[in-house]
């Protein structure tokens, strides 16, 4: 028999726990409950993956549970790059569809039925936090800035008599904008401080912006107008003075002066440097 | 017979100035910057990583690893590239490592004689190939596709053995002719040979004899822990405890056949302190300078008698 069929074989065994076709390919009959080694490797180091790459959501379902839930998913979506760094990518939406419209088998949907029921106030928020969770990461992972603007730029760009709102700008690459309720935020930020004190009672749909400054991820909500103003950066240089109309359509009184020294601050905009 | 041509610079013994080597961990960042240098590099004290743990843009992972880099070798040690199967996705993967290669320049660059890849899956584990010829084949043209990818050659390491698969050879005879028919090289993980001696029954000595010395580039030492169900029938590689004494003794055996070989103690979970593991290293780096001392009162013995 070819190593493929016994690759096929042993994969099948791995997904879903039928040896009966890696048998076959073992000396020993007697040590085949020793397969289990291989299949509790794989599914450890995905939920493992899983763990550290959502943290926060960990942290609010309790581990058993999210390891339930983790194994779920790998079912589901094993990884497909020979890496877990970033794996998960799916994972909110995973979790939004659990118990709706994803293809179960029968024990899965007894199981999650049993869960919501008696955990249904530990699935308030959830996605939004695995959501942010992932915003994070991939913050956190993204490519360093090439031409950070700082406030040294903009002083030598003024005194070459350049007007600064003709300026070409992006956000740097670790700017993520994740779309949550306002309570979901609050709650992701006291899971991740241990503290309380601030969660918010309102359910409003906002944007959180998160972006990386000396090495550590930050984030923030941002009212209407700084999504437009950040919005018009997100990926694409745009002329500055584009990126505060647009913010100024939203609304009038935005102070735009102070958001681009907020920019400046936070080291959020690239400029191409010749 | 298929021989795979070599086109690209054989790096079997780059690691030769290296001495004793430890798994990097994020959380020794700091006391490992804080070492003073000129011991360090006296006692050749060089780290490994997974090299598939730094598939990142950018940010502080990447930043962490050159903080290091500027005063360490360093090692690269894929567990994701799958030589044994799946090869269609190989070139993806070998970018990324050629990547990091060509910013961190390690000297060793090293990756299983397994499978992890099957139509378009990862398993996240090492898992066994079948060591027949045709498994053979699988495994060259993936270690060929892996050298192409990155431009140079590679070390290939010796799997930990639970249960036996249909085979027409034993394992040092399979790893060896994947090394000699792709000019790659041959990474001796001691604690792998070791449980799979106590797994599958093999002679763990006689193992190690069949291994030409002119090929092993690096040398894994760890820990293993028992099964929890099965006990001591059943040794997992688990690289969460510290080294065992049979071990040390097997390390000891392999360095009089191998001579000196870069030696990594690896630690990938239940990660105890710095200094704890600076002190399994400090063990290996002795016996790698008893195995430098035998082998110059040797080398002047020899001259005596002439």
């Amino acid at each position: 028999m070819s190593t493929e069929q016994y690759i096929d074989a042993f994969a099948q065994y791995l997904r879903n726990g039928d040896s009966t076709g890696i048998e076959i390919f073992c000396e020993n009959s007697s040590h085949i409950n020793r397969l289990a080694v291989y299949r509790n490797g794989f599914y450890k180091g995905c939920i493992d993956a899983l763990s550290a790459n959502f943290p926060m959501c960990e942290k609010k379902l309790g581990a058993e549970r999210f390891r339930e839930m983790a194994r779920l998913y790998v079912d589901h979506f094993p990884p497909e790059q020979g890496t877990l760094v970033g794996y998960g990518i799916n994972f909110p939406q995973f979790l939004e569809n659990l118990f709706s419209d994803i293809e179960l088998n029968d024990k899965e949907s007894v199981e999650l039925a049993e869960y919501q029921q008696i955990t249904s106030d530990s699935y308030t928020n959830l996605v939004n936090i695995a959501q942010l969770d992932y915003a994070w990461l991939k913050s956190l992972m993204s490519a360093d800035s090439n031409g950070t603007l700082t406030i040294e730029n903009v002083t030598e760009l003024l005194e070459q008599g350049i007007e600064l709102t003709d300026l070409n700008v992006r956000l740097n690459p670790s700017v993520f904008l994740v779309q949550v309720y306002e309570n979901a935020f609050s709650e992701w930020i006291s899971l991740k401080t241990n503290n309380d004190d601030d969660l918010y009672e309102t359910a409003n749909v906002s944007f959180v912006m998160l972006w990386r400054i000396q090495g550590a991820v930050q984030a923030r909500l941002l009212t209407l107008a700084e999504v437009a103003l950040m919005q018009t950066l997100l990926g694409k240089s745009k002329p500055l003075s584009e990126a505060f109309e647009a913010a100024l359509t939203i609304d009038e009184n935005f102070d735009v002066s102070d958001a681009f020294t907020a920019c400046l601050q936070n080291e959020l905009l690239e400029i191409k440097i010749n | 017979m298929k021989v795979n041509n070599l086109h690209f610079p054989q790096r079997i013994h780059a690691g030769e100035h290296l001495g004793a080597g430890l798994s990097l961990k994020p959380e020794h960042l700091d006391e490992i910057l804080a070492l003073p240098l000129q011991q360090q590099s006296k006692n050749n004290l060089w780290f490994e990583v997974h090299t598939e743990n730094f598939f990142v843009e950018g940010g502080p992972r990447l930043n962490y690893l050159s903080a290091i880099r500027e005063n360490y070798h360093v090692s690269f040690h894929g567990v994701g590239g799958s030589l044994g199967s799946d090869h269609k996705s190989m070139t993806a993967h070998t970018k990324q490592v050629k990547a990091l290669i060509d910013k961190f320049q390690p000297s060793l660059v090293s990756e299983h004689a397994v499978w992890s890849k099957s139509q378009g899956k990862y398993f996240a584990d090492l898992l066994p190939l079948p060591r027949t010829q045709d498994a053979l084949q699988s495994l060259i043209d993936g270690i060929d596709c892996y050298q192409t990818g990155i431009g140079r050659s590679i070390l290939i390491e010796n799997p930990s053995n639970y249960l036996d698969f249909i085979s027409d050879m034993d394992e040092p005879q399979f790893l060896v002719e994947a090394a000699k028919r792709s000019g790659c090289g041959l990474l001796i993980d001691i604690n792998n040979i070791y449980i799979s001696s106590k797994n599958t029954g093999i002679d763990a000595l006689n193992y190690l004899k069949q291994i030409p010395s002119d090929l092993v580039g690096e040398i894994h030492i760890a820990g293993h822990d028992e099964d929890p169900t099965l006990g001591q029938s059943l040794l997992i590689d688990s690289h969460a405890a510290a080294v065992a004494t049979p071990v040390w003794k097997l390390l000891e055996q392999a360095l009089e056949l191998f001579g000196h070989v870069p030696v990594l103690v690896e630690r990938d979970a239940n990660i105890p302190s710095f200094d704890e593991l600076m002190s399994e290293r400090k063990t290996a780096q002795n016996y790698l300078d008893q195995c430098e001392i035998k082998s110059s009162s040797d080398l002047s013995f020899t001259e005596v008698m002439r």
